[in-house]
C-alpha cells in the first residue's frame, strides 16, 4: 500500500446511533484540522448519540492532535454526543502520559467491541481525569 | 617505487611488502585482493591513501581512483575528525606499532557502518617509519544482532522484573514488589499496557502488597500508570492498601479518589468481576 | 539513503512537519531505540517541528547519533532565524503560549526527551536541541 495515500483518508461511517471514525497512521495537521469538519458535519447530519473516534492506527499523537481531538469532544457535547477513543496504542498512551497530556470528557475504549458497548449504555457521571 | 598490476587495478608497493619465507609477491597480493570481509590498505606517514582493495570499495564505496592520494579522514563521522580521531589513531600506531578502534565510519554516500579497524606501522629495516597498513571490517551486522540480543534479553528481564499474568478473561494481575523509581515505572507501565493489548484485558489489578514503603515518587509513579492505562480504555484496581500505605498516601496529601482500591488482592478480584458483571457462584450438588 | 541514525531537512512547510517524524523514527529505529522510546523521541520531534514551522516561519532540523563514552543516543536540533524566545524558562511553563495551540511544544518535548538545550538570539538565531540515551 502507498504510504502517502493511506494518510489522506479519514472514514466517517454511520452505524445507527453511532459515528464511526477511522484515522490514518500518520496524519498530517490538515488532516488533523478535517477531522473536525468532517465530525461536526455528521453530528449535524445524523444527531448520532456518540463519535468512536478509531486511532489504533496512529503512531504519533501530539500536543495538537490532541487539542484538536479534545476540542471535537467538547463541541460533539455541545451538540449532544458522547466521544470514544478507540483502541490507543501502548507506546502512545504512555507517551501522552508523559507530557500529560489529559482528555477531558472524552471516554476510552480498549477497542470497537467494548466502545460499542460503552456507548450503548448511559453514561457512568465521569470523574475528572 | 615500482607496483605490480594486479587484479583490481592497484597493487601493493614492492617497498611495504614483507619478506616472507616461501610466499611469493603474487600469493600475497592475490591474497589482499581476493579477501571480501577486510578492507586493506595503505597509507603514508601522513595519513594519504596509497593502495586500496576490492573489499575496500565494497565497504566505503570509493573506487581506487577515486580515493587514492586522498586523506584517510575522509572516513570518519564530522564529530570524531573534531575531536582529531585520526591524529590520535596515527599517533597510537607510531608509538604502540599498532591501534585498534572500533567506532562509526562513513562511507562516499555519506552512510554510517560499525567498523573494527587496526592500524599498523610499517616499518623497514633501519626502523624508518614508511606508512601505515589499515584494516577494516565492517561489524554493523554484528552490532545489530548485539542489540537485537540485548533487547531480548532486556525484555525476559522485564518479565521477570514486571510479571503481569493473566487471572480471568479481561482481567491481569500486576504483583508489584519494591519501590517503584523512574526506571521501573517505565518498565511496568510498557510491560502493563502491552500485555493489556495482547490479552485485551479491560481490568489489571496492581497489587502493592510487596510495595514496603510509599513515597512521593512511587506514588506519583503509580498515578502516571493508572492514567496510561485508562487511556488505552482499560481501568485499574489498586490493590494490597494496607494500613501503613493509607496512611502514608494520605500525609503526603496523595490524592487517588478516582482510583479504585481494595485492601486485598481478593477483595481487588472481587470488585474486577464486579465491574464486568461477573459473579461466582457455588456449584450445586450433583453437578 | 541518509548515513545511519542521521538526517538533515528543511522545515518549510506543513508536510515538512509529517517528514520530520518519519525522518525522525527511521533514525531512532536504526539506533536500536525500542518502541516507546521511539515514540517519545518521534513526538518530540513533532512537537519542535511545528514550533520551527508556525512560530518560527521556518527552519531546518538535523539529527544524528551521538556518543559519550560507551553511551549511544540521538541529538535532534532544530535552527530557525525567527523571532525566537525571549525569555526561556517562561517558554518552558506549562501552558505557556504566545500564539494559540504552541503552549505544549516544548515543556512536552522536554518531558519526553532526557536533555534539552535552548539557545535563543531573537530575530537572529534560534537553536533546540534534544537527546536522548539508549537505555542500557
Amino acid at each position: 500500500m502507498d504510504p502517502s495515500s493511506a494518510n489522506r483518508n479519514i472514514s466517517v461511517i454511520r452505524m445507527r446511533d453511532f459515528l464511526f471514525v477511522g484515522m490514518p497512521a500518520d496524519p498530517d495537521d490538515s488532516l488533523i484540522a478535517a477531522l473536525q469538519d468532517d465530525v461536526l458535519k455528521a453530528m449535524e447530519r445524523h444527531g448520532s448519540r456518540a463519535v468512536l473516534l478509531d486511532i489504533s492506527l496512529v503512531e504519533t499523537f501530539d500536543s495538537f492532535f490532541a487539542r484538536t481531538v479534545s476540542e471535537t469532544a467538547q463541541m460533539v457535547n455541545l451538540m449532544g454526543g458522547r466521544t470514544i477513543i478507540v483502541g490507543m496504542r501502548p507506546a502512545v498512551a504512555i507517551t501522552a502520559t508523559q507530557i500529560g497530556l489529559t482528555l477531558g470528557k472524552i471516554e476510552t475504549a480498549l477497542d470497537v467491541d467494548r466502545a460499542l458497548s460503552l456507548a450503548a449504555t448511559e453514561p457512568v457521571p465521569k470523574l475528572r481525569r | 617505487m615500482n607496483p605490480q598490476t594486479n587484479l583490481t587495478g592497484t597493487a601493493v608497493p614492492n617497498t611495504l611488502l614483507p619478506e616472507q619465507n616461501g610466499m611469493s609477491r603474487e600469493l600475497l597480493q592475490l591474497l589482499v585482493d581476493t579477501v571480501r570481509d577486510y578492507a586493506i590498505i595503505f597509507l603514508d606517514p601522513a595519513g594519504h591513501v596509497l593502495t586500496w582493495n576490492a573489499a575496500a570499495q565494497r565497504l566505503k564505496g570509493w573506487t581506487a581512483d577515486e580515493i587514492i592520494g586522498q586523506h584517510f579522514s575522509r572516513f570518519y563521522p564530522p564529530e570524531d575528525l573534531q575531536r582529531g580521531k585520526t591524529e590520535i589513531e596515527l599517533r597510537g600506531a607510531v608509538e604502540e606499532g599498532r591501534f585498534e578502534d572500533e567506532g562509526w565510519r562513513v562511507r562516499k554516500d555519506g552512510t554510517r557502518f560499525w567498523a573494527n579497524v587496526i592500524i599498523t606501522a610499517l616499518r623497514d629495516k633501519d626502523g624508518t617509519l614508511r606508512g601505515f597498513g589499515k584494516v577494516t571490517r565492517d561489524l554493523t551486522e554484528r552490532r545489530l544482532s548485539e542489540e537485537r540480543i540485548k533487547k531480548q534479553a532486556q525484555e525476559i528481564f522485564e518479565m521477570a522484573v514486571v510479571p503481569v499474568v493473566q487471572v480471568w478473561e479481561g482481567i491481569v494481575l500486576v504483583p508489584l514488589i519494591g519501590t517503584l523509581d523512574s526506571q521501573r515505572t517505565n518498565q511496568l507501565m510498557e510491560r502493563l499496557l502491552r500485555r493489556v493489548a495482547e490479552t485485551g484485558s479491560s481490568i489489571a489489578l496492581v497489587d502493592i502488597t510487596g510495595v514496603p514503603t510509599i513515597d512521593t515518587q512511587t506514588a506519583q509513579h503509580l498515578i502516571e500508570t493508572i492514567s496510561a492505562v485508562r487511556l488505552m480504555g482499560a481501568e485499574v484496581v489498586l490493590t494490597g492498601v494496607r494500613p501503613a500505605i493509607a496512611q502514608a498516601l494520605v500525609h503526603l496529601g496523595i490524592d487517588l479518589a478516582n482510583v479504585t482500591t481494595r485492601p486485598s488482592l481478593a477483595g481487588g478480584l472481587s470488585m474486577a468481576l464486579t465491574m464486568l458483571n461477573l459473579r461466582v457462584l457455588p456449584m450445586t450438588p450433583g453437578q | 539513503m541518509a548515513p545511519t541514525g542521521s538526517c538533515d531537512l528543511c522545515i518549510e512547510s506543513e508536510s515538512d512537519i509529517v517528514g520530520a517524524r518519519r525522518a525522525v523514527r527511521e533514525a531512532a529505529i536504526q539506533l536500536g531505540f525500542g518502541q516507546t522510546d521511539v515514540t517519545r523521541i518521534v513526538t518530540a520531534a513533532s512537537e519542535l517541528a511545528r514550533n520551527t514551522f508556525k512560530y518560527a516561519g521556518g527552519g531546518v532540523m538535523r539529527c544524528h547519533p551521538v556518543e559519550i563514552g560507551t553511551r549511544t543516543g540521538i541529538e535532534l536540533q532544530f535552527v530557525d532565524h525567527g523571532p525566537g524566545i525571549l525569555d526561556v524558562s517562561l517558554a518552558m511553563q506549562n501552558g505557556f503560549s504566545t500564539s494559540a495551540g504552541l503552549g505544549l511544544g516544548l515543556p512536552g518535548a522536554k518531558r519526553l526527551m532526557d536533555e534539552m538545550e535552548i539557545e535563543s538570539q531573537p530575530g537572529r538565531l534560534t537553536v533546540v536541541t534534544v537527546r536522548k540515551w539508549l537505555r542500557n
